[in-house]
């Protein structure tokens, strides 16, 4: 029976194409935006998320509050410490940092200037574009060498290669440093970018660069299949417990990716909302057409009547048939709001991620529509009167 | 024991216009027995489509009851209704109200989908009432492409195809001119000599003489 509604359906609609497109094209619309909305908001996620992965998803970085630097836990035992207490972290880097003036003869430059152990270069799969990071030796022998953000290169050495000439750092008094390597440049996120530093060993930092033992930050890498998020929560948790929440500061850019997720969730569900009104107004035009198509077919609804179908029947019949219009606009919408999301994704250099979700939503939205607004009509011509109906002209 | 098919026991139908009441049928008891052929003849506005739409239980009574195959259809519900209309009548009418946009088969298997019938025994049901009536070669055309004799017997070839209790006749030649008029007329003598019950329902008098019994019908009331 289903099937034979189906057929009578289609059959309906090849009898009046032009009433029958003009009466889909709300659904159409309100299906083919929503569909558009919610791919087109996954893809500018996706390629948020993409843009901060390069940042090092798998980084979480803690800085001690100023209070916290000398005294407490912050020491050089807290890597072990943390490794310890914490499942899922591979490694914990100190680090410190501050801004310093840079001179190479008539050329001048304010960097930032990181005190790092030397296998930090191979924990933030650093590339160079000239040299290699520094040695663990450089490190134990305080030696004056620095690794250069690709800017600071740029700028110190414009026609040169870098790597066996000398910089010159300023703090207190002027020391000259070993270009040992310059740093691939990176698309800056979220201040992530290391176009902009120099880099020298953790000890020749503490011991002759700034003459302190504080620790400014922990990097922290988190072992490979572990969770970004859940690690860093557990970070949280563990520190709070020490040292309070005031204690220290934590950076992740997976706890920004999050953010930066939900954000364009939000964004986007709101959007596809008020484009979930067009297909309202779109169910309004099935419904207008399916009253159209019972008092046109007021006879045929009669004669049905006559030769043995109950009410349930004809409303079967006709609730089939603005199911099978909106279904038909649903899956003509899905194609419209693809091809959509292609075209803006592709001008936005986004790579396209169809939001299936997004597809089995609309679909279903459009069957309730078809359900919502066929119904009236549908039980409008269950309850014609048969006598009245077939001598219906 | 006397087989009934057809039962009025006292029945009214009045419709209510406005302040009046207009008694449509008026107190009416007949019975009609099983492979009769009856003609139920009056003139326009007599009664005689009252009592055919509560025959075929298109309407039902103001009081009064009506037994069809022996059930009693007073206080049946619409969905009650409509399955004895399918199970035990068969309607013809005069102005064939075949579906359009169907085949003749289809329009021959409709009734059978509704009864729940499974596709194949469908098909074959329709098939065999539409060699019955004639027209096998033209099951694939639509309506529009027969002819007023053939659409009329496509519409009797819906009406059997269940096997009802009565075929039940509205003015069924009066679309047609009389040679075609005959031969439809001729298909219902020969329904009826298979033991079918037939009831012709027409004002016109010279076809209605052709039944073997008739009942005539005036102001609501049977003539005697």
């Amino acid at each position: 029976m289903v099937i034979e509604n189906i057929k009578l359906a289609f059959n309906a609609m090849r009898g009046n194409k032009m009433r029958t497109a003009l009466s889909l094209l709300g659904i159409v619309i309100g299906v083919a935006s929503v569909v558009a909305i919610l791919t087109i908001g996954e893809s500018a996620s996706q390629s948020i998320k993409d843009a901060i992965a390069i940042g090092g998803l798998d980084m979480v970085t803690i800085y001690p509050s100023s209070g916290q630097r000398n005294t407490g836990i912050f020491n050089e035992e807290f890597s072990s410490m943390l490794r310890r207490d914490v499942e899922g972290i591979d490694v914990v880097l100190p680090q410190n940092s501050s801004i310093a003036r840079i001179r190479v003869g008539q050329e001048a430059a304010d960097a930032s200037v990181v005190g790092v152990l030397s296998d930090y270069g191979d924990a933030l799969n650093l590339e160079y574009a000239q040299g290699s990071f520094f040695e663990a030796m450089d490190n134990i022998n305080r030696r004056q060498v620095a690794v250069l953000g690709s800017s600071i290169a740029d700028t110190l050495f414009p026609d040169q290669e870098a790597v066996g000439q000398y910089i010159s750092l300023f703090r207190n008094q002027a020391k000259n440093y070993l270009v040992v390597g310059v740093l691939e440049s990176k698309d800056p996120t979220f201040n992530l970018s290391y176009d902009n530093s120099v880099f020298i060993p953790y000890n020749t930092y503490g011991q002759r660069f700034v003459r302190s033992t504080n620790v400014g930050a922990f990097v922290v890498k988190v072992t490979d299949g572990f969770d970004t998020i859940a690690v860093s929560d557990k970070i949280t948790e563990y520190l709070d417990d020490i040292v309070g929440t005031d204690g220290y500061a934590l950076f992740s850019p997976a706890s920004l990716a999050e953010m930066a997720d939900q954000i364009t969730g939000t964004f986007s569900t709101f959007l596809a909302l008020i484009a979930a009104i067009s297909l309202v107004v779109g169910g309004i035009g099935i419904m207008n057409i399916m009253l159209v198509s019972v008092a046109e077919r007021t006879r045929e609804i009669g004669v049905r009547k006559a030769i043995g179908a109950s009410p349930a029947v004809i409303r079967g019949q006709f609730l089939i048939e603005a199911l099978t219009l909106t279904i038909l606009g649903g899956f003509l919408g899905i194609v419209l709001g693809s091809l959509l999301s292609f075209a803006v994704t592709n001008l936005m250099d986004w790579s396209l991620h169809l939001s299936y979700a997004s597809f089995i939503l609309a679909l279903g939205f459009s069957m309730f529509v078809g359900v919502f607004f066929g119904w009236y009509p549908a039980v409008k011509a269950s309850k014609l009167d048969p006598i009245e109906a077939l001598n219906h002209e | 024991m006397i087989d009934h098919v057809i039962t009025l026991g006292n029945v009214s139908r009045y419709y209510v216009m406005g302040e009046f009441i207009v008694k449509a049928l008026d107190g009416v008891s007949v019975t009609i027995k099983r492979g009769e052929f009856t003609s139920i003849m009056g003139p326009s506005g007599s009664g005689k489509t009252t009592m055919m739409n509560l025959i075929g239980c298109l309407d039902t009574p103001t009081s009064g009851q009506i037994l069809i195959d022996g059930e009693d259809t007073s206080g049946m519900n619409e969905a009650e209704l409509a399955f004895i209309r399918n199970q035990k009548v068969g309607f013809v009418f005069q102005q064939f109200n075949l579906l359009g946009k169907l085949t003749a088969l289809d329009n021959v298997i409709t009734p059978l989908l509704y009864a729940g019938f499974k596709p194949r025994e469908r098909k074959r049901m329709a098939i065999e009432a539409l060699e019955r009536v004639g027209l096998a070669d033209r099951m694939y055309h639509r309506p529009n492409e027969l002819s007023g004799g053939q659409k009329q017997r496509v519409a009797i070839a819906r009406a059997l195809v269940n096997n009802p209790s009565i075929l039940l006749a509205d003015e069924p030649t009066g679309a047609l001119d009389s040679r075609t008029g005959n031969q439809i007329m001729e298909l219902f003598d020969e329904l009826n000599s298979e033991g079918r019950t037939v009831i012709l329902v027409t004002h016109d008098r010279e076809l209605g003489l052709k039944a073997k019994r008739r009942i005539y019908i005036r102001d609501g009331k049977i003539e005697v």
